[in-house]
């Protein structure tokens, strides 16, 4: 388990750290459309919420009522 | 729009929440865990739908529309990333959940309190949260009052607005407790939600002609508001100061982790998780198209935040659908005051109450705790109606005085070696930078009160840690109970 969580706690910071980081870098701050950081940061929210459900499908197990 | 439509839309709205209300009373139990936790046994619709309201106020029709009016895509940002957040509950949740059933938590205070066997820490942290919280609920309040005088041209006045919200937010929460807060929140985050992605279509179709065409637009007369840091206002220092802070909200504010001791099972903390990123994902695109719209058609407005007041008043919205969507801004905030004030008398009653030597008799515990509803809407209602600068100023700071709460919340999960002295150290030193860095407007370096605030509990929550004792036999208990749950459940 703690290898998991080191896993996911990587990726996480890294994916966080690029939404911080990609739109104010000149790849997306000059790209005056749609396709620039308003597409990066829904992409990057869709991700995210794929990523929590990919975690949180696994406590189906732990069921108590 | 006139005075006697809104009046009368907003007595419908309370007889129908009030119906709720008193069938949720119905089915609540008699202990204090029954009326502030609903009994630990929230199914996991309702608990994302609460959730849901609790979190998002009228700050996002208003305040992030208002901030995509005058900064462009850096407003989804913001908030996106702030959703994401929900990436600490994956971690926290069932933690938070175990330690609850396992301890019999009431608040997320006395979960701190207890694992760091401190009355102190329970009862400064409690402290610092009705200190910041109170302030936030009067913002909304005032919110509420500004929009029905605005939506009305003054017809209504401010204080009727902030009164008859208040009111219902006491007499729901009153009634039945957290039951009855979350099925009302259940009705007004699925009125908010419904409302507002409706109306933005109304607006989009019949303003522009379909999405792609008002993005065509934005490309064309406004495209530096398709980039950050666009037209200036989110700079990289602003961008990190507002979101930093409320990356954490999760964890931070006390009335949101409550709900993590709610659900009945994972499998429902689990549904409450996933529904709630969903409904946040389009309630926050929704307001972004608020705010794109409001830029497009309405380009010379002097306030920001009356982006979405003024669309209401255009042609282009039915004035029923309007009239709905002022009744879905005025149902996220009260369904964020009644969550707060809930949690606030939950957390005077057990931390600061009880921790002074008061009965733990639950009936007189439960009394007091009732007694407390009341009691903080009328401090609510008088922050709200005297509109002092330090008010807006604590409530624009919530975010980042309740951002000291996260290193020790993380610590009580992670860290052996934390200590009581440097949960207090960390909270009460961290909250009186964030308070002054907001009221003098004093940023150092550029950065903003969050960034210090977090910088300055982390540090000294860890550097205190090294000097003082920690409570190693709770420690070694708590951390290796939760650890071996969820290592035999195989979860993170």
């Amino acid at each position: 388990m703690k290898e998991l969580r080191l896993f996911w706690s990587i990726l996480f910071t890294a994916m966080i750290l690029a939404a911080f980081i990609v739109p104010y870098t000149p790849l997306l701050r000059n790209l005056t459309s749609f396709h620039g950081s308003f597409l990066f940061w829904n992409i990057f929210a869709i991700i995210v919420i794929i990523c929590i459900g990919i975690i949180t499908a696994r406590w189906r197990n732990f069921d108590e009522r | 729009m006139n005075a006697s439509t809104i009046y009368v839309a907003l007595f419908l709205y309370f007889i129908v929440g009030t119906i709720i209300a008193r069938y949720a009373r119905r089915k609540m139990g008699r202990g204090i865990n029954d009326f502030f936790l609903a009994g630990r046994t929230l199914g996991g619709i309702v608990a994302a739908l609460t959730y849901s309201a609790t979190t998002y106020s009228a700050f996002m029709l208003i305040g992030l529309a208002g901030f995509t009016y005058i900064g462009g895509v850096g407003a989804l940002g913001f908030e996106l990333i702030y959703l994401s957040g929900l990436i600490l509950v994956a971690f926290f949740g069932p933690r938070f959940w175990l330690a609850g059933k396992r301890y019999n938590y009431l608040t997320p205070t006395e979960l701190l309190g207890d694992r760091y066997q401190s009355k102190a820490v329970s009862a400064v942290t409690a402290i610092a949260s009705v200190v910041f919280l109170i302030p936030y609920s009067a913002v909304q309040l005032t919110g509420i009052g500004a929009l029905v005088e605005g939506i009305s041209g003054g017809a209504v006045p401010f204080l009727a607005g902030v009164f008859v919200a208040a009111a219902i937010a006491v007499f729901w929460t009153w009634t039945g407790g957290l039951r009855a807060v979350a099925w009302t929140d259940s009705l007004q985050g699925a009125v908010m939600l419904i409302v507002a992605t409706a109306s933005v279509f109304f607006v989009v179709y019949r303003g522009f002609g379909g999405f792609g065409l008002m993005f065509t637009q934005l490309e064309t007369e406004y495209p530096s508001w398709l980039t950050v840091p666009g037209p200036g206002f989110f700079n990289i220092h602003a961008f990190i100061g507002l979101t930093l802070p409320w990356f954490f909200f999760s964890l931070s504010n006390p009335q949101v982790s409550q709900r993590l001791f709610m659900p009945r099972s994972l499998n429902q903390m689990r549904i409450m998780v996933m529904g709630f990123l969903i409904f946040g994902f389009i309630y926050t695109l929704v307001s972004i198209f608020w705010g794109f719209s409001a830029r497009l058609l309405l380009p010379d407005l002097e306030v920001a935040d009356a982006a979405t007041p003024a669309l209401l008043g255009l042609d282009l919205i039915p004035t029923a659908i309007a009239l709905l969507v002022m009744l879905g801004i005025s149902a996220a905030a009260i369904s964020t005051v009644n969550s707060i004030i809930l949690t606030l008398s939950s957390m005077i009653t057990r931390d600061v109450f009880k921790n002074l030597g008061g009965k733990t008799d639950e009936n007189r515990e439960l009394l007091v705790g009732r007694f407390f509803v009341p009691l903080f809407t009328m401090v609510i209602l008088v922050f709200a109606t005297l509109r002092l600068d330090l008010i807006a100023a604590l409530s624009v700071a919530s975010s980042a005085g309740l951002l000291v709460m996260v290193p020790a919340l993380v610590g009580a999960f992670f860290w052996k070696r934390g200590t009581p002295a440097a949960v207090l150290a960390s909270v009460i030193t961290g909250g009186i930078a964030a308070t002054v860095l907001q009221y003098t407007g004093y940023y150092p370096l550029g950065l903003w009160p969050g960034v210090w605030s977090g910088l300055i509990a982390t540090a000294m929550f860890i550097g205190v840690s090294y000097f003082t004792s920690p409570p190693r036999e709770k420690a070694e208990e708590f951390i290796g109970y939760l650890q071996g749950e969820l290592d035999k459940k195989k979860i993170i």
